[in-house]
């Protein structure tokens, strides 16, 4: 749909000065194909992951490209639908010729795509679904993941709902693949943490995209738990937080945490409606990173986009900067041989420096939590304080993903 | 009369044997948009056999079809069944699906029959979404393997132009069925019921029963397209159980021409072609592809094939 065929007038002057061959072949663009959702519910989601992806692919091209040759990139709407999305890849791979994949905002649609990654023999960097199994049973060598998943971004949860001292515990998350497992990891993982922490046989698991929430926002209040961890995301989320700021919620006495509650798509989108003291987690928080290519890239989203970077914005962006590395180590654009150099590699994001972990092709990298806050230059909340998670201390050790690629 | 049926036979056989052919001229991707194209075809032809030819509008019939993929689904993925077993429980499932649905249905004529359907679909369509132990809720049954097809053919059906293949030789035998079937005297009886239900009543002929059996034989057909899909895209969701699945061979059916028996395939080889093609070019394709699909039923009433015939038997 965009594809971007910003040859660099620069390279070909420099290439006139090679052989007629080399020069026809040193400017075909590289090609990357990423899905995500662009239509109806979420598409928020994929419009930030457009601009992260667009960002990195003119930077690079400004800076001669890789190998020498510019990136292109075509999107295709995953239409959150598993079968929609591995059509979406088959058109990619077969009809667009792309040379690699990334994307996928849904654990729903991961879950359906990535068995089927292998046989269209290309390298795909999920960038967004957040499901263990992508990285787990389902693993496979083509498949990969620089964002952070669910047992990573839950387990930072449960070190917050143990130090905020809660007790017992409900949740309410979407009801598909997404909410079900991070309500399993949440009592698990605090479980361990916390022995006498005790959890609902009565959870709340709205259908995604429900638009009335009145009734699970009740049930959380009529039950009075110590604690509600709360899954559900993107404009499920935005929806769920303004009703249930007319219902009194956030003034009950449990303690609110919110797994993606600090997503820039979420707190964009409800500025001060979003309340203050509550504790919200994201893959990735813009003012948590104190690198120079973090400091970049935040400073040139916002002039482009006039808010700051998201998860997904940065995820796509990232992945980007994954491919340039494996690409150049590699030396050649070749499927198998960019696959085999992702294998174990670690390469500079604004996350810091990013690393797939051999066995599971599973990213190193932890969420952030934090309390929102007010910002007094800006309608968005801020997390003061914030925390980062450090990757060795969420990700789960190799023998429990259910994954081993060897190593 | 002879000559012209002799044309279209020979037409149709052109047509067959470019399609076998497909892999080796087309570009690789359409592969898969010819498949969708056969199998959606097969459930909008199924579902035209009530529509079209015993003049009920059914907006249920992706329960059939739904569930003739979580049929052909789980099979593969619990028992590792060969395919040729799996699809031949799908088409049964399917119609026996719409035997119980149809059972209360057919009671029922013209827009209370379209809702009872609607509603029994979307009820189908709940339990599958709800029953996250047995039907994977709403990820659905994905990561089954397609393994082998059984009755001792030995295809290898992980390649796309192998599965392509299969597919049109299946479609092409279950149309094949379904035509002899709307030609037959059964058939005429169906299209008589169309036109005048009271009349074929007054022969002599239980009008619901018939309704009954052209309402089973349209699901098994439903079903063994689901069947066919789910190893296809490698996916058994609930969507495909949703009513706005069931609307889509309802669309086919009138944008390619109900009156016809080739019609639907017609259909659906459009509605595929333009949410293939627009989707490449904009994000806002649900749009364009309605505009597309309104002028089209506005200005070709009889559908693409339906209008198109008209035109030759007027200047014939």
């Amino acid at each position: 749909m965009i594809t971007r065929i910003t040859t660099p007038l620069g390279a070909a002057v420099v290439g006139a000065g090679l052989t007629l061959g080399a020069t026809a072949s040193a400017q075909e663009p590289i090609s990357i194909g990423a899905i995500y959702i662009l239509s109806g519910v979420g598409s928020t989601y994929g419009e930030f992951a457009q601009n992260g992806a667009n960002l990195a692919i003119d930077e690079i091209n400004e800076d001669g490209g890789v190998l020498g040759r510019p990136l292109e990139i075509t999107f295709e709407d995953s239409q959150l639908e598993a079968q929609a999305a591995i059509q979406a890849m088959r058109k990619l791979v077969y009809q667009d010729g792309v040379d690699v994949l990334m994307g996928l905002d849904s654990s729903g649609v991961a879950t359906g795509v990535v068995p089927v990654v292998p046989e269209v023999e290309t390298p795909f960097i999920i960038t967004h679904a957040a499901t263990p199994d992508a990285t787990g049973k389902l693993c496979n060598e083509w498949t990969y993941r620089n964002s952070v998943n669910i047992p990573q971004n839950i387990k930072g949860a449960a070190i917050m709902a143990d130090e905020s001292g809660a007790n017992s515990w409900t949740t309410v998350g979407p009801d598909y693949a997404f909410g079900h497992q991070s309500w399993e990891y949440f009592q698990r993982y605090l479980g361990e943490l916390n022995p006498d922490a005790t959890f609902s046989d009565d959870p709340s698991f709205p259908a995604f995209g429900t638009e009335d929430f009145t009734p699970f926002i009740n049930t959380v209040i009529s039950n009075q738990p110590d604690g509600v961890f709360i899954s559900v995301w993107g404009s499920d989320l935005v929806n769920f937080t303004r009703q249930a700021n007319d219902l009194g919620f956030f003034d009950e006495d449990f303690e609110v945490l919110m797994s993606l509650g600090a997503a820039t798509e979420v707190l964009s989108a409800l500025g001060e409606q979003m309340p203050t003291g509550i504790t919200v987690g994201t893959r990735y928080w813009y003012g948590a990173y104190d690198n120079e290519m973090n400091k970049a890239f935040v400073e040139a989203y916002r002039e482009r986009h006039e808010t700051p970077p998201s998860y997904n914005a940065q995820n796509a962006y990232s992945a980007v900067y994954a491919y340039k590395a494996a690409i150049e180590k590699a030396g050649e654009v070749d499927k198998v041989a960019i696959r085999d150099a992702l294998k174990g590699m670690s390469y500079q994001a604004p996350m810091g420096e990013v690393r797939f972990r051999e066995g599971d092709n599973q990213a190193l990298v932890g969420p952030t939590y934090g309390v929102t806050a007010e910002d007094p230059d800006s309608e968005l909340r801020l997390l003061d304080p914030q925390r980062n998670f450090a990757a060795e201390d969420v990700t789960p050790p190799l023998s429990e993903t259910g994954c081993n690629l060897g190593g | 009369m002879s000559r012209r049926a002799g044309l279209i036979t020979a037409l149709i056989a052109v047509i067959l044997v470019a399609l076998w052919f497909l892999p080796a001229w087309a570009p690789y991707f359409y592969i898969f948009v010819a498949a969708e194209i056969l199998i959606l075809g097969l459930f909008a032809a199924g579902f035209n056999l009530v529509f079209g030819y015993t003049g009920m509008l059914s907006l249920g019939h992706a329960a059939f079809f739904g569930f003739g993929a979580y049929v052909t689904a789980m099979l593969l993925l619990h028992f590792d069944t060969p395919l040729a077993f799996a699809l031949i429980a799908s088409l049964a499932g399917g119609g026996l699906l719409a035997l119980v649905i149809g059972f209360f249905c057919v009671r029922l004529t013209e827009v209370y029959f379209t809702m009872l359907t609607l509603a029994f679909g979307m009820m189908v369509f709940s339990v599958a979404q709800q029953w996250r132990s047995f039907t994977g809720g709403s990820d659905g049954i994905t990561g089954f393997a397609v393994g082998s097809f059984g009755l001792g053919l030995d295809l290898t059906l992980g390649n796309p132009a192998v599965y392509y293949q299969l597919t049109l030789v299946i479609v092409t035998l279950a149309g094949l069925c379904l035509y002899l079937i709307t030609i037959s005297p059964f058939g005429l009886i169906l299209r008589a019921m169309a036109e005048n239900p009271e009349r074929v009543a007054f022969t002599g002929i239980p009008v619901r029963r018939y309704r009954l059996y052209s309402f089973v034989i349209s699901g098994a057909f439903s079903g063994l397209a689901g069947g066919l899909f789910a190893p296809f895209t490698r996916v058994a969701s609930p969507e495909t159980l949703h009513w706005s699945q069931s609307a889509e061979p309802v669309l086919m059916s009138i944008l390619g021409g109900s009156a016809t028996f080739l019609g639907p395939f017609i259909g659906s080889a459009i509605f595929v072609l333009l949410e293939t093609w627009i989707t490449s070019f904009t994000d806002r394709w649900m749009l364009f592809l309605g505009i597309v699909l309104a002028l089209m039923v506005m200005y070709l009433r009889r559908g693409l094939l339906g209008t198109a015939l008209d035109r030759l038997t007027k200047r014939g």
